[in-house]
């Protein structure tokens, strides 16, 4: 059996006559952290997406967790699915049925429990345990919709966590976060890789948000892996620049990144 | 004095009516569907009026009446917003104006043929007050199948009500939990139509639950206290109606937009400081 997590080969994906994603080969090993930078419309999502089994119009192999995900079924993808846990980009709308913050996080359990069978004492014990572990305890029974972006980001990932996945898949988790939620989340994705053997995937804008435990940067840009290899190798001002424009820095600092203006790397 | 001979089963009919479009509220509002009601009446007009146009007539247009509202459900379920780009609302006016288009064409062939549309009509627009016990005992059993659907795919319906696509993402059935309760939907929504009419329908296809989701947080609370306004909706209405003599449908329907309001009242004074 592959140590590989998911397998990317000669992957093609169109939308119209445009090509949005076209990667010849990457993988990533099981228990790898890795970190997927790109700009708007570099094709992060549409990668994610495609791992998932949710995106049409694939050519090409992408296997994931030791299954290819062209060849499934709908039975096929939906236990392939229960295997990862992901947590989009955008947030859903909000609801008007008042769901709890307990309710949504059990919805990772829902999948896992199978169909006609109801969430039992120990689904509900989990649900709980990963309340607490994330700190959303004295939330749980609020309305997901009363609490804040960064709560809901939290809630969203323990709903991710109680699938009790192999694969994390993470898009954008900061989006529209201030400072300090951001650093919450960060810290809260460290210490998941860190505790648990877990592959995550970490879609950003931001090199503030790789967290330290990150040992593995691809870049795409307009579809194409453009850099695949450690931080240090890949973050670069010249290839920041290249993606972003030029007048930015890449400052790096206890093993975390940033990008200011200015220029040159600053340690 | 009532007779409860004649309105026994007119009670009955509120109260089963009332109650298990309460339950549907809970799923149509919290998708912020509303538009469901008004799709899947002109689908089962379209499904009744071929049924008539074919030779049917009497409570046997009730088949083809359900054959076009669960079609047109069924297609709703397997239209997957995402992959078609349209949202689950722009789908529903679609197949709304297909369906009243079908339904029109349908009977703009009633005088070629020489025929009346009273039958068709009045399928659509019943009237609680022509409520019988068998019509109640139709509703009672599309009741119980909704309600036992609700039993068996709650967690699953929940998840969907969250987030259809985040359900999809995380290994839930949803395509196919979600079309099966929009079949069972407009089964239930057709019988209740015949029975007690369209106008009482539409307002506790909504009412109910928007008056719930003020109360309430979570998802089992939100549906019980929904079933219960849809059911005192039904049965206050009717007897209100029966003391002042007004018509049952509207007053049925002015009674849950009321609760709404009351509900948003105790809301608000339980939000003061």
């Amino acid at each position: 059996m592959s140590d590989a997590a998911l397998q990317l080969d000669d992957v093609i994906v169109r939308a119209g006559r445009r090509t949005i994603l076209s990667v010849d080969s990457l993988c990533v090993e099981r228990g790898e952290l890795v970190g997927l930078l790109g700009p708007n419309g570099a094709g992060k999502s549409t990668l994610l997406r495609c791992l998932l089994g949710l995106q049409g119009g694939v050519r090409g192999g992408v296997e994931v967790l030791g299954r290819p995900v062209g060849d499934l079924g709908s039975g096929g993808l939906a236990g392939l699915r229960r295997r990862i846990g992901y947590v989009p980009q955008i947030l859903p709308a909000r609801s008007e049925m008042p769901l709890t913050v307990r309710e949504v996080v059990a919805i990772g359990r829902t999948g896992i429990a199978g169909l006609l069978r109801p969430l039992k004492r120990p689904d509900w014990q989990f649900v709980d345990e990963w309340i607490e572990r994330l700190g959303l305890a004295g939330l749980a029974g609020q309305g997901f919709g009363e609490i804040s972006g960064g709560e809901q980001r939290k809630t969203l990932i323990a709903r991710a966590m109680v699938q009790h996945p192999e694969l994390l898949l993470l898009d954008e988790p900061t989006a529209n976060l201030d400072l300090g939620w951001r650093e919450r989340i960060v810290r809260v994705i460290n210490d998941l890789h860190r505790s648990m053997p877990l592959t995550v995937v970490l879609v950003c804008h931001e090199l503030e948000v790789l967290p330290t435990c990150c040992g593995r940067v691809v870049v795409l840009d307009a579809g194409c892996v453009v850099a695949d290899g450690r931080p240090d190798e890949v973050l670069s001002t010249a290839r920041i620049g290249s993606l972003y424009g030029p007048g930015l820095a890449v400052v790096a600092a206890s093993g975390r990144w940033a990008v200011v203006p200015g220029e040159g790397v600053h340690a | 004095m009532l007779d409860l001979t004649f309105w026994a089963p007119v009670m009955a009919g509120g109260v089963l009516a009332g109650g298990s479009s309460g339950l549907l509220s809970v799923y149509i509002v919290g998708m912020r569907i509303p538009f469901l009601g008004v799709c899947v009446a002109h689908a089962a007009l379209a499904g009744a009026v071929f049924g008539s146009v074919a030779g049917l007539d009497g409570s046997m247009l009730l088949i083809p009446a359900l054959g076009g509202a669960a079609v047109t459900a069924l297609s709703l379920g397997l239209a997957d917003p995402r992959k078609l780009n349209m949202d689950a609302n722009v789908i529903m006016g679609l197949l709304f104006s297909i369906t009243m288009g079908l339904a029109f064409v349908g009977i703009g062939l009633f005088p070629v043929l020489g025929r009346s549309d009273n039958d068709v009509r009045s399928l659509l627009w019943g009237s609680l007050l022509y409520c019988r016990w068998s019509d109640v005992w139709l509703m009672l059993g599309a009741s119980l199948a909704l309600g036992l659907f609700v039993l068996a795919f709650g967690k699953e319906m929940r998840a969907i009500l969250f987030s259809r696509a985040d359900a999809q993402a995380a290994g839930i059935r949803a395509t196919g939990v979600w079309t099966g309760f929009l079949i069972l939907t407009a089964v239930l929504m057709t019988v209740n139509f015949q029975t007690v009419g369209g106008l009482m329908i539409y307002s506790l296809i909504t009412n109910p639950a928007a008056a719930a989701f003020q109360l309430v947080k979570g998802n089992g609370r939100a549906i019980i206290l929904a079933i219960f306004f849809g059911a005192v909706s039904g049965l206050g209405g009717f007897l209100l109606s029966a003391v002042t003599d007004l018509p049952s449908g509207a007053v049925i329907v002015l009674l849950s937009a009321m609760l709404v309001g009351a509900a948003a009242v105790v809301r608000a004074l339980l939000r003061r400081p």
